[in-house]
């Protein structure tokens, strides 16, 4: 009986961020209140599928920062990355021929498509020949050159495919492929900055949060404050598909959010890359000695979490029909926080994605119970510190040696007591 | 548990009891109930193997370590030793074996550092704390100046420096661990006569070393610890040499050393290197060089020793090998002929170098990893393809590992953290074997491991070498490094000074080819050292 009891109780504390969750959705739906039909609004349809579609665009870019994270760094520039995003989307929706936005993406576009050939089929051709490391050696160099001619090729399609674009305007297509990259790129100029100038991730990315915010707002125009999306005037309509929703339920963000999850999930779970990922978080000076490119790995991170945060601006901008500088004001640490409920170790080297979708939802679900209770929003804020705070504390279980300490210094205490008792004793008797 | 013993009130009262400590570090059990007693006016020899929990002991003590079992009583009174400053008001003061002084911060400034000499207010009296820090540093001998950094000093008078810190302190129970790793033969004597001296004058000592000559010449008290146990307490001068060996290792030395080392003088060279050199990262200091000159070469199934002191350059020998260093580090390294660049740990692995750190926790594991985890880090891409890991590929290469190595565990996915230190050491030699090395670079493989994991080690270590690997060994224990090479070469302040065959190992030799001071071989003495 005690074994099975001790193997229950295991489980449940392996899962116990699941148990919160769960806890917390049942407190969402006694705490909800009662339309006029009778109905429960929490566990409304509508209701949860609003849930889905307010977290998604965090849960994109905590996405990204859990891998980050993940390596014992920190991204403080995703907010202005999201930002930035929108502005550039939304700019290369209404607006036609060369804008600022257009200039910066298109050559990036180019720039990437280059790259990712002239990278990622070497590393192809290598699994096709894997086992004769010689025949890999002899055939790189051909490889090599093969690869880059293939980027450059098709580098030279993207842009003019996207420039015949700028004759109307940016389609969803057009958008979803441009925004990204240059998401992708300033990410890892992040990582470049990080691992060649050997600096704390927290300074290097606190400083391009400042400097990419500036970039967004210059992109625009110093008067302009907001580019209006208006889907079906100024815009293409194909780009309202962003804010549809699925069956009636399921919004497409929310789809965006799931497959990033389920992507990079995967990604940590069984590729070489996610080791890395973790080795490097758990000793990074371990994985270097054993050879690891540590450097292009954590640039490759950064990339990654930059063209997520891009990637959530298109929603953001599909979700609210406008690109605005001011769009990711704090949205970095919604993000961290949602990561580390999730119980990823802000030191590296332990957490994982699925961790990070339930810190999602557990943020998502709080705010929305607060809001259907109608509670003011700057107590809101406060619950949700209180939150993260006890969250946190649960995960790392520091509570149990906090505790341990309070009760060795309590029996030091007790025993100093007792001696001085006794010498008072001895003395009564003399 | 342990009542306070009555303090009487004889001069030679118990200064220090230490009741029933025990301390695990994760599922190792370091400590096992260790009671000992220290009386003032005494040098208490603390003696044990590397792992044997000296240190740990000492560490709880000084209030380094707050996390612990068992009661400790100063001066008959008992005391939670949570943090340093409770031991320091306790009157307890700890050289520690990693040196702790802040290398930009004059002599001075370093031994006054947190009881600064205040003139008024809040200034330093710099001047007093210079004439106060000679006045305790000229009897041990130190003729460095003592208003510069002490990054300018050699490592040895660093660790006057250290000892100094604690001197001044005025502390009535002073530890004492490995103070004298980087001495010369003359400035160990110095620090015996100062050390004898306080004793005198009341205070008690611990003294922790590996070096059997020192004990039996300074302690009146030596107490062995095997394991994390308290193994004896004797008289210094009714113990035999032989007797201490005995007690520390738990049977006679000879039956660990099984020697028979096959010639190997006539084979090829596999390792080729010439005049390494190493610039030393901090601009202030003493030594420009961190290793210089230094060129050797290692035949196929050959183990080359590296001996010297602390600061010698051993270490940073092989890491210049492994391209840790690139930028800061140069020479010319061959392997089997072909001349290689020492650019990265990647160019390194790729040209057959495999590197067994000396800190295993540290650069080795990554602890919070499994074993299949950790064994697979160094050839994942083996395993793979198009970047997606074989589960069955990652549990072969974890139950041979465990398999090959003997490795202790509960499964293919436990903890590296939770192995116990022997197993850990194994799994960082078998993850770099899984690379196919030709060369493999051994810093201190035994640290902090048990005796019987040791001599597992030793075997695997000589098997290794019979299977035609380059072997560089560096080691601080000598009969470890005695054991185990076929030639040595004795490095001083990142020089080498001499390169001797097994007909010439002897402790007495090693030291005085590893001693500031002491001699050169002709065959290295063109390379003088300009200080």
């Amino acid at each position: 009986m005690k074994g099975i009891a001790s193997t229950v109780g295991k489980f449940i504390l392996q899962t116990k961020l699941f148990w919160g969750l769960a806890a917390l959705y049942l407190v969402g739906i006694f705490s909800s209140p009662v339309n006029r039909k009778g109905l429960n609004i929490f566990l409304e349809p509508g209701n949860q599928s609003d849930v889905l579609r307010q977290v998604s665009n965090n849960g994109i870019i905590a996405v990204g920062m859990t891998l980050v994270i993940l390596t014992g760094g920190i991204d403080l520039s995703v907010g202005s990355m999201m930002a930035l995003g929108s502005v550039v989307c939304a700019m290369l929706l209404t607006e036609q021929g060369w804008t600022n936005a257009s200039l910066l993406a298109i050559p990036i576009l180019a720039f990437v498509c280059v790259f990712l050939c002239a990278y990622l089929v070497p590393l192809i051709a290598i699994n096709l020949h894997r086992g004769s490391a010689k025949a890999v050696e002899k055939a790189s160099s051909r490889v090599r050159w093969f690869s880059i001619l293939l980027g450059v090729i098709l580098a030279s399609l993207a842009v003019w495919w996207t420039v015949s674009q700028l004759k109307t305007k940016f389609g969803i297509v057009g958008v979803l492929i441009a925004v990204p990259a240059v998401g992708l790129v300033f990410g890892a100029v992040n990582g470049l900055i990080i691992t060649k100038g050997k600096m704390q991730p927290f300074i290097v990315t606190l400083a391009m949060m400042v400097a990419i915010l500036g970039i967004a707002r210059l992109l625009g125009g110093s008067n302009m404050a907001v580019h209006p999306v208006y889907t079906g005037t100024n815009a293409t309509e194909d780009f309202d598909i962003l804010r549809a929703l699925l069956f009636q339920v399921i919004p497409v963000p929310g789809i965006f959010f799931l497959i990033a999850v389920l992507v990079f999930g995967f990604v940590l779970k069984v590729s070489t890359f996610g080791r890395y990922i973790y080795a490097i978080g758990g000793n990074e000076q371990a994985a270097r000695l054993a050879g690891i490119r540590v450097d292009q790995l954590k640039i490759a991170v950064f990339a990654i979490s930059g063209m997520l945060a891009c990637t959530a601006g298109v929603l953001y901008t599909a979700q609210y029909r406008q690109g605005k500088p001011d769009a990711g004001a704090g949205a970095e640490l919604d993000a961290i926080a949602a990561v580390v409920i999730g119980g990823t170790n802000l030191m590296g080297g332990r957490g994982s994605m699925t961790g990070t979708l339930v810190g999602v939802l557990i943020f998502g679900f709080l705010g929305n119970i607060l809001q259907l209770r109608n509670i003011d929003s700057n107590t809101q804020l406060v619950l949700k510190g209180v939150i993260i705070l006890v969250a946190v504390l649960l995960q790392e279980g520091q509570l149990g040696v906090l505790w341990k300490q309070i009760r060795a210094y309590l029996k030091v205490k007790e025993h100093r007591r007792e001696i001085v008792a006794q010498s008072r004793q001895i003395e009564e008797v003399r | 548990m342990f009542p306070p013993i009555e303090q009487t009130e004889s001069s030679n009262h118990l200064a220090l009891q230490m009741r029933g400590i025990s301390k695990s570090f994760g599922p190792t059990l370091v400590l096992k109930k260790v009671s000992f007693d220290l009386r003032a006016g005494e040098i208490h020899a603390l003696m044990g193997e590397n792992g044997a929990g000296k240190t740990t002991l000492m560490k709880i003590a000084a209030g380094l370590i707050d996390d612990f079992e068992g009661e400790i009583y100063v001066e008959g009174k008992q005391h939670r030793m949570a943090s340093p400053r409770d031991a320091a008001s306790a009157g307890i003061a700890m050289i520690q074996q990693e040196l702790s002084l802040v290398p930009e911060l004059a002599v001075d400034e370093n031994i006054f550092l947190g009881q600064e000499k205040i003139r008024s207010l809040f200034l330093v009296d710099r001047d007093q704390q210079v004439r106060a820090a000679r006045e305790v540093l000229s009897p041990l001998d130190f003729h460095g100046r003592i208003d510069l950094p002490v990054a300018k000093l050699r490592v040895g008078e660093q660790q006057l420096v250290e000892v100094a810190k604690a001197l001044v302190s005025k502390a009535r129970i002073l530890i004492m661990d490995e103070p004298t790793s980087a001495l010369s033969i003359n400035e160990t004597e110095r620090l015996f006569q100062v050390i004898r001296k306080l004793a005198k004058e009341g205070v008690a000592i611990v003294y922790i070393s590996h070096r059997m000559e020192e004990v039996i010449a300074v302690a009146d008290t030596v107490t062995v610890l095997r394991d994390g146990q308290h193994i004896g307490t004797m008289s210094a001068k009714a113990a035999s040499r032989r007797e201490i060996i005995r007690m520390m290792v738990g049977r006679e030395l000879q039956e660990i050393i099984a020697s028979g080392k096959s010639e190997t003088a006539t084979r090829k060279p596999v390792l080729e290197a010439r005049d390494l050199w190493l610039e030393n990262p901090l601009p202030t200091s003493a030594r420009p060089m961190l290793v210089q000159n230094v060129s050797f070469t290692v035949a196929a199934g050959e183990i080359l020793g590296l001996a010297g002191l602390l600061g010698a350059g051993r270490t940073e020998t092989l890491e210049v090998l492994f391209g840790l260093h690139s930028g800061t580090s140069g020479g010319e390294v061959r392997i089997e002929g072909k001349e290689i660049h020492l650019l990265n740990p990647v160019a390194a692995k790729a040209a057959g170098i495999a590197f067994v750190t000396e800190d295993r926790k540290r650069d080795g594991l990554v602890l919070g990893a499994g074993i299949d985890r950790n064994a697979e880090l160094a050839v994942l891409r083996t395993i793979a393809a198009f970047g997606i890991v074989s589960a069955d590929g990652e549990l072969e290469l974890a139950e041979r590992t465990i398999r090959d190595l003997g490795i202790q565990a509960s499964g293919p996915r436990q903890l590296a953290g939770t192995l116990s230190g022997g197993n850990q050491q194994k799994l960082v030699i078998g993850k770099w074997l899984l690379t196919r090395p030709r060369v493999l670079l051994l810093d201190e493989p035994t640290r902090g491991i048990d005796v019987g994991a040791k001599v597992e080690i030793y075997r695997f270590i000589g098997t290794l070498a019979e299977q035609g690997l380059a072997i560089v060994l560096v080691s601080s224990e000598l009969p470890e490094l005695t054991l185990l090479s076929d030639r040595i070469l004795v490095l001083r302040e990142g020089r080498p000074t001499a390169l001797l065959n097994r007909a010439q190992f002897s402790p007495e030799t090693i030291l005085e080819y590893a001693s500031p001071g002491g001699s050169v071989q002709p065959a290295f003495a063109g390379m003088e050292f300009a200080q």
